[in-house]
């Protein structure tokens, strides 16, 4: 499969960027092939424009060079893996910009006759979600998985029935040792190269 | 009540917009102290930087560029988040604007050794979500509300302990009649008033 490796965060050495190269080297050792897409490092811009507001429901809703080139590498992908922090329990704002001016009609879901939403990510057979939390396990099942909702639930819908969903999480970062960071860290490397 | 309306919609001839005028004229009306930031028209960068970010624990004082906005939540009582809801959330940029602004010293402190955060802005007592959704309430449901658990757990819990919460949203809105979009008006317009 070909795999599109979404990754967020705005220092390329923390923890979030080392799970990102384990995924990816996971990937890639599992016979996969790989496209990263570091928001931060691309100055991705997340704020929808009035232009791109304007241009949404139009025939070419795509205005941002950096938006083309990420649609190009949805469209090739077989399989989305988001990787990134939780930030009061869901996406940071460049990943949720990146969805909304990424995931547009035509690309994520397109209108039947009768002007209903219909999947647009057919191609896709799986989405992954790995992401480090702030708060313990229970904290973050009290607030509401927000972030994985978005991706598990809400971007699920746009694809074919069928697509297989993962979620790797590791929970009250803080408070973590490095052993129990470099544990998980080996966890991704394993479960990326099985999927 | 200090009142804190923040709007999000990158059209100043939006729905959004002009609900956004409505209740501002409303809240006016009904007396309350109002503060009003529309985060599109004054370009907010929702980018919380790599500085920010390891900066993470510093004091505030040290990000000038959010003290207005800092200040903005120490003074208010009620919060009002007017937005459209898209992908089931707060858009990007209104995002933004709480990864930015609610921080360390700000929404919450983290007191050495302690393992949970002390909530800071105890004076919030009410937050009022108005919103429109493209999707109908069932697939919303079925997509979990991240936007409202965003809103009404994770940013309440660092706000007054007793916080009340108003959800005031049109679902369906791709589809809804001139007639349904001005009843969801009125409708915004008399809740914000109570």
């Amino acid at each position: 499969m070909h795999a599109l490796v979404v990754v967020a965060h705005p220092n390329h050495d923390s923890f979030t960027m080392r799970i990102q190269h384990a995924a990816t080297a996971g990937l890639r050792r599992g016979g996969h092939t790989v496209t990263v897409l570091d928001l931060y490092a691309m100055g991705f811009q997340p704020a929808m424009t009035l232009t791109e507001r304007a241009a949404y429901h139009s025939a070419e809703p795509i205005c941002d060079p950096l938006v083309a080139l990420s649609v190009t590498a949805i469209q090739e992908a077989d399989m989305l893996v988001f990787v990134y922090p939780t930030w009061w329990s869901t996406l940071p704002a460049i990943l949720k910009g990146w969805l909304e001016k990424c995931m547009v009609p035509g690309v994520a879901f397109v209108f039947d006759e009768n002007q209903r939403i219909r999947p647009g990510l057919n191609k896709i057979r799986h989405i992954v979600g790995i992401s480090s939390y702030g708060s313990p396990h229970h904290y973050v099942k009290f607030i509401n998985d927000n972030g994985r909702r978005t991706l598990l639930r809400a971007l699920r819908m746009n694809t074919g029935i069928r697509t297989r969903r993962s979620w790797l999480a590791f929970y009250a970062v803080d408070a973590s040792t490095l052993e129990q960071r470099s544990a998980f860290i080996r966890r991704v490397e394993q479960r990326m190269a099985k999927v | 009540m200090n009142t804190l309306v923040v709007f999000c919609h990158p059209d100043p001839a939006s729905f959004a917009a002009a609900v956004r005028d409505s209740v501002v004229q409303s809240l006016y009306a009904a007396g309350h102290q109002i503060r009003h930031r529309d985060l599109y028209a004054e370009r907010f960068d929702p980018v919380l930087s790599a500085q920010e970010r390891a900066a993470h624990f510093e004091d505030p004082t040290t990000k000038p560029e959010i003290a207005v906005h800092a200040d903005d939540l120490r003074w208010c009582e009620s919060l009002v988040l007017i937005y459209p809801t898209w992908w089931s959330g707060q858009p990007a940029m209104l995002k933004g604007w709480i990864d930015r602004v609610w921080i360390q010293g700000v929404a919450w402190e983290l007191p050495a050794g302690a393992t949970r955060l002390t909530p800071l802005l105890r004076n919030i007592r009410r937050i009022t979500a108005v919103t429109t959704h493209g999707s109908s309430k069932l697939i919303n449901a079925l997509e979990g509300e991240a936007g409202k658990r965003v809103a009404f757990r994770s940013l309440r819990v660092i706000c007054h302990p007793r916080c009340r919460t108003r959800w005031i949203a049109l679902y369906n809105i791709d589809r809804a009649t001139d007639q349904q979009r001005q009843r969801f008006l009125a409708r915004a317009t008399r809740a914000v008033a109570k």
